[in-house]
């Protein structure tokens, strides 16, 4: 490590983007834990009377699955930008925390929506099969909601 | 009590146990042609976005690379979301029309 600590490149900077980055995969991989986990339970209930929708009603899963990648790449986005604190001043730390925080908080939240959607859109497909397209239509708007994160944490990344 | 259900349903189905075993064959046949269907739309969905964020990376890297690193590391990321969404776009419709045909088929 060089000597070149100043106020605006001090020793602790580094530890600002290690969090965002840390944090934009715990809180995407939580959210999508828990859709997956809620929405996994409404198929394994529903899939007792009506096995052949199981094709359809993975849909909510891998739902979840894509909340986890949207913290995956703004992750690994952040942790190739990471540097020695002589390179790495404290605003693109702050920078990076705000980028992770962004993406790690809306997949939390977007987690919960589709596992929660996904766990009753699952089981009421099984009984009236023409609620697939409204399931679909509040799964993607759920989805959505982690998708704004990912955008604004790619903008914060390229301040 | 298994012994005695097992006893008369031996006794009685001597006809119905081969149109048994056919259906439950061609049931097994179904779940193993959809199990196919999904695991291949899962592993697209999983590493479609990856391949490409680093392919992307890489070739957009040796093309152009008056662009910036940020840069690059940008439109890798938005064409890895991209690609991942076309990947789920096409599992809702496969699963949409591809899922009825399944279910008319099961219902012969």
């Amino acid at each position: 490590m060089s000597s070149e600590v100043t106020s605006d490149n001090p020793i602790y900077g580094p530890f600002f983007g290690v969090m965002g980055a840390a944090s934009a995969i715990i809180f995407s991989a939580l959210g999508a834990a828990y859709g997956t986990a809620k929405s996994g339970t409404g198929i394994a209930a529903m899939s007792v009377m009506r096995p052949e929708l199981i094709m359809k009603s993975i849909i909510p899963v891998v739902m979840a699955g894509i909340i986890a990648i949207y913290g995956l790449v703004v992750a690994v986005l952040i942790a190739g930008a990471l540097d020695e604190p002589s390179k790495y001043t404290l605003f693109r730390g702050f920078i990076h925390l705000g980028a992770g925080l962004s993406v790690g908080f809306s997949g939390l939240a977007a987690g919960f929506a589709i596992g929660i959607v996904g766990d009753a859109g699952v089981r009421g497909t099984a009984q009236q099969p023409r609620l697939f397209v409204g399931m679909i239509l509040i799964l993607i708007f759920a989805e959505v909601l982690g998708l704004y994160g990912l955008i604004v944490a790619i903008y914060l990344y390229t301040k | 009590m298994t012994n005695k259900n097992k006893k008369t349903s031996a006794g009685i189905g001597g006809a119905a146990a081969p149109s048994k075993q056919a259906r439950q064959q061609s049931e097994d046949s179904q779940d193993y042609s959809s199990f196919k269907t999904v695991l291949f739309y899962c592993m697209l969905i999983v590493f479609l976005p990856v391949i490409t964020f680093f392919l992307l990376k890489a070739v957009v890297l040796d093309g152009f690379f008056e662009m910036s690193e940020l840069k690059v590391n940008i439109f890798s990321a938005v064409g890895a979301v991209v690609a991942l969404h076309i990947a789920l776009g096409l599992y809702i419709y496969r699963a949409y029309f591809g899922g009825s045909g399944a279910k008319a088929s099961k219902v012969d």
